[in-house]
């Protein structure tokens, strides 16, 4: 699990280069939108030989593809496939195309949702196999619902929900659409806080200078790191399923979930 | 020359060398406040090619793009010898290649203050151009059509040359009070319509870095520098007007306003982040030797608390009231570094002058705890090497080193690196990080060339620490 995905377009080498040092969880090496279209073949050359030469520990390195239906969906499949990247990352996602891709690679698969059909079709995407997360396209989304975007996000808040409730009930990875207006910090934390809020347990990410305020939004707080070593110390000393902690009732849920907590605090070496 | 009585007025060039022999001063110097919008220097010079004055010896503080009388003087082989703190741009360019009949001296601003005044520099005539003149002679540089801020780099120069000229497109009659040149050690005030394009002296072109690599470099040293606490209550700053150093100043103050903490001041070349910071409270006083934005010249006048000073009180080794002796902490950017420490900020890695010290040595000497902030590889060279091509400052004088993938302490600073012990930032030996750069570019071949020395690097000691060599 991570808790921010960069993405980074896949023909520029001084972006590669440093794809390490943006601290973003996970990287999205971009195949589709940010690479015109005469320079798709240099930007799989590229990728194929920049990450063959260089490993990357700690960072989980997705590529996002072009389309199941783009003619260069599998040229972008075998440039990449034999190397160790972490997975897929596919556009313009449906039931249909994500079995394309299973056809022909077993890396795991995160699918974006960016069209009315696949917002429908959530639930049966979300079931496939080798599927990681669900990640929200936003810009495409509200484009075909011909509606604008807004720094409030009302206009996504029904297929961000939906996405939030399918993807914690089958257990993958919700990942929220990237926040675009590049120097807003105030306005990306606030919408990072909301998409936290309402369960995502990801954002994605167009500009490194975003990663900072993501990562903080989607790590425990250090409130909620000291109240859950605190639960766990409580639960060690008393030996019981329940207790009471600051005149309010733990159970093992609470307990579960506070382990969770020191677990992703230790993760992230905020501990 | 100088004596206390009112300098003569007069209303061009030609009425100027009616007064003396244009052929019988060969030393002369200029400031560089105006910058890029300097007309003065341009049309000084184009006096001495009209009336092909031989074997020159110029003195300014800094060289701009712009100079372009520089360069037609030194194509006509009259300029004999050069003495500087920073060039670049079309001459810079000419003597890389070409050399000089006599020899380029880079000096840094506070050791050009203090051989001026030593007489180790002998200006024959210091031209100024002054923003704002009095009928007495007394000049500021932050009022006026043409305001540029400070004039610190000039004021030993109108202090100690035989004949100090200003010239001015704002000659004023109330008296200045408060000025920072001296009516009494001026003996010409040259009146012309304009000294300057408003554009170029204030280019506008300081601001913060949004570049990720950039922004990565200044949180790496605004967290060095609060785990070294560093940043408490009365510390002082300096940092320059690159992206970098602006975002470092943006992450300190971000850290002052989360705890509470208070500076002493700031000093050096001074910029609209700096004087938003005087004006909420967050420090008592700017020291300001140049204003590098519209909004630092505006604040001089009205905010009494951000005082210009002369590059001898900022900087000059020998006067005992200069500022940089209690500066805590520098930020300063580098072109390359070596295993030593020794930084380039003079030359690229092609041997072409491209700038100078400046205030680089004088404050990376003198200050607590000096920090390069850089990037490991700039346009695909690795920015340390065995040996920096040119030395700007001293390894000796350089304590941290810092880049979007680690952070280099000097060994010499055994303090710094036990108070670091259990830091979480990356914290290597130079050796590692270099070795980490190579690994994405190669290790670069040595292409310096060694044949002819074209000039000296001066440090503030008058000690020559490296030599300049024609390409």
């Amino acid at each position: 699990m991570s808790r921010s995905y960069l993405f980074i377009p896949g023909n520029t080498p001084s972006m590669l280069q440093n794809l390490d040092v943006f601290e973003s969880d996970a990287i999205i090496i971009d195949f589709e939108d940010s690479v015109v279209d005469y320079e798709k073949d240099a930007a799989r050359i590229l990728v194929q030989n920049f990450l063959s030469q260089y490993e990357f520990k700690n960072i989980e390195i997705f590529i996002r593809i072009n389309d199941a239906l783009s003619k260069n969906f599998l040229k972008d499949v075998q440039a990449v496939d034999h190397i160790d990247i972490t997975g897929y990352v596919l556009p313009k996602a449906s039931p249909k195309s994500i079995k394309a891709l299973y056809a022909i690679t077993r890396k795991p698969i995160i699918p974006i949702i960016e069209d009315p059909m696949a917002v429908l079709h959530m639930e049966e995407i979300a079931q496939l196999p080798n599927i990681r997360g669900l990640l929200l396209g936003a810009e495409d989304l509200t484009k075909e619902l011909h509606i604008s975007r807004t720094l409030q996000g009302t206009e996504i808040l029904y297929s961000r929900s939906r996405m939030v409730l399918v993807c914690h009930a089958y257990r993958i990875e919700a990942i929220d659409t990237p926040f675009t207006a590049k120097d807003q910090e105030a306005q990306l934390h606030e919408d990072a806080l909301l998409a936290k809020n309402l369960g995502f347990t990801a954002k994605a990410l167009i500009h490194p200078n975003h990663v900072d305020t993501i990562n903080t939004v989607f790590s425990p707080s250090q409130a909620e790191i000291n109240q859950a070593l605190r639960i766990i110390k409580k639960s060690e000393e008393v030996q019981k399923g329940a207790f009471s902690l600051d005149g309010k009732m733990v159970d093992l849920p609470i307990i579960e979930k506070a382990k969770k907590t020191i677990a992703i605090a230790k993760k992230y070496h905020l501990l | 020359m100088s004596e206390n009585i009112r300098p003569k007025a007069l209303h061009n060039l030609e009425d100027l060398y009616k007064e003396f022999d244009i052929h019988a001063y060969k030393n002369i110097s200029f400031h560089h406040h105006l910058r890029n919008g300097d007309f003065v220097l341009n049309m000084v010079l184009e006096q001495y090619l009209k009336n092909n004055v031989q074997h020159l010896n110029l003195f300014p503080t800094s060289i701009f793009p712009s100079y372009d009388g520089i360069l037609s003087l030194l194509q006509q082989k009259q300029i004999d010898n050069i003495t500087t703190n920073y060039l670049n741009g079309p001459v810079a360019e000419f003597i890389t290649k070409n050399g000089l009949p006599g020899k380029l001296i880079m000096q840094t601003h506070g050791g050009r203050a203090r051989a001026v005044i030593e007489g180790r520099n002998q200006i024959d005539i210091a031209y100024i151009a002054a923003p704002t003149v009095d009928q007495q002679g007394n000049a500021i540089g932050y009022k006026g059509p043409s305001m540029c801020g400070a004039l610190g780099y000039c004021i030993a120069d109108s202090q100690h040359a035989k004949i100090t000229v200003l010239v001015t497109d704002n000659l004023i009659e109330q008296t200045i009070i408060n000025p920072e040149i001296h009516g009494s050690d001026v003996d010409y005030i040259i009146v012309v319509d304009r000294i300057g394009d408003k554009q170029g002296i204030v280019s506008g072109t300081t601001q913060i870095t949004t570049n990720p690599i950039g922004v990565k470099i200044a949180k790496n040293t605004s967290q060095l520098l609060f785990e070294l606490g560093l940043i408490k209550d009365g510390f002082s700053f300096q940092s320059g007007a690159g992206g970098v150093s602006l975002r470092v100043t943006k992450d300190v103050k971000d850290i002052m306003l989360r705890d509470h903490i208070k500076a002493s001041f700031f000093s050096g070349g001074i910029t609209k982040y700096h004087v938003e910071m005087l004006e909420e409270g967050l420090v008592k006083t700017l020291y300001d030797v140049q204003c590098f934005d519209l909004k630092a010249v505006q604040s001089i006048s009205r905010n009494a608390n951000h005082i210009p000073i002369s590059a001898s009180r900022y900087a000059n080794p020998v006067d005992s009231s200069r500022v940089i002796q209690d500066l805590d902490i520098v930020i300063l950017g580098a072109t390359e570094i070596d295993y030593q420490f020794n930084v380039n900020v003079t030359t690229d890695s092609h041997q072409t002058i491209i700038g100078g010290s400046g205030g680089h040595s004088d404050t990376a000497s003198e200050a607590k705890v000096s920090v390069i902030v850089s990037p490991l590889i700039k346009g695909r060279i690795p920015i340390i090497k065995d040996r920096v091509t040119t030395i700007t400052t001293l390894g000796k004088h350089i304590d941290c080193f810092v880049t979007e993938r680690g952070i280099a302490i000097n060994p010499k600073r055994q303090d710094l690196l036990k108070k670091l012990e259990n830091s979480k930032l990356n914290i290597v030996p130079i050796e590692t990080l270099a070795q980490l750069a190579y690994t994405y570019t190669g290790v670069p071949k040595d292409t310096k060339q060694i044949s002819n020395i074209i000039g000296e690097i001066e440090d503030r000691t008058y000690e020559v620490i490296d030599y300049l060599y024609q390409k």
